[in-house]
């Protein structure tokens, strides 16, 4: 799994209301999930399995079932990454350049 | 971040340790690269820093000089918003110029990663992360 694969894997909308379900509705089969979708059953498994393979849920199987559930530690990485003060240091420390190089040496 | 709940951030900059003390030091200059701001380098010296408000955020980040080391080492308190937090600038001569380091500690690891990360799921992420990436160069996020 790597950080490419987590943001290849929530680029694409269906997967992302796949996250949402299992965050809103905690774990479920595979057959609920698919109640809120307009496609056949293989495709939103392709979903799921390229979701299980950036490590965003995992699966379980209960009986007959498999049960699915929203894993959420790289959504912590990508979170990390997005961190909004490190970008906002990152361009004010680009705007403190600016000023130095404008400014005379004594 | 490099560990939850602090920032950490360094650049080069191809200024002596001096010119760069005085950009971080110098009310004119540091509201040239930062924000209006009566600081004085005093340690215990307590002002402002201020910009637009914002829902939530009334504009003012209040702050102390909690440690001051002349071309060495600026630390101060950081409270604005919901943030109460420590910023410490490091200087260290490297070549001809300096490289600046900077610790932004005391974030709140879990609440704010939460909504992030709640954030992320309900939007179109693209556009929320650009919007939010070009919105926070200009302003402190609160």
């Amino acid at each position: 799994m790597s950080e490419s694969d987590v943001f290849a894997a929530l680029a694409n909308p269906t997967r992302r209301e796949l996250l949402r379900l299992l965050r809103d509705g905690g774990q479920q089969p595979v057959q609920r999930l698919a109640d809120h979708f307009d496609m056949r059953r293989p495709s939103l498994s392709e979903h799921l399995k390229v979701l299980k393979e950036a490590g965003l849920v995992t699966e379980r199987p209960v009986g007959r079932q498999r049960l699915y559930a929203l894993r959420p530690e790289p959504l912590r990485e990508v979170a990390d990454w997005l961190s909004p003060y490190e970008a906002y240091w990152r361009g004010r420390l680009g705007a403190l350049r600016d000023v130095l190089d404008e400014l005379d040496d004594e | 971040m490099s560990e939850r709940g602090t920032i950490r951030v360094d650049q080069f900059l191809p200024h002596p340790p001096a010119k760069v003390w005085r950009a971080l030091t110098d009310p004119d200059l540091i509201a040239r690269w930062l924000m209006q701001t009566d600081f004085v380098p005093v340690v215990g010296h307590r002002f402002t820093f201020r910009t637009d408000p914002r829902p939530g955020f009334d504009g003012i980040v209040r702050c102390e000089v909690l440690d001051l080391d002349p071309q060495r080492l600026l630390r101060w308190s950081w409270r604005g918003g919901s943030l109460d937090t420590v910023v410490t600038w490091t200087l260290l001569a490297e070549g001809r110029g300096t490289r600046l380091f900077l610790e932004h500690s005391g974030f709140d690891p879990d609440d704010p990663l939460q909504q992030r990360t709640y954030a992320l799921l309900d939007g179109g992420w693209r556009s929320h992360v650009w919007r939010r990436l070009t919105k926070v160069l200009d302003a402190p996020p609160s």
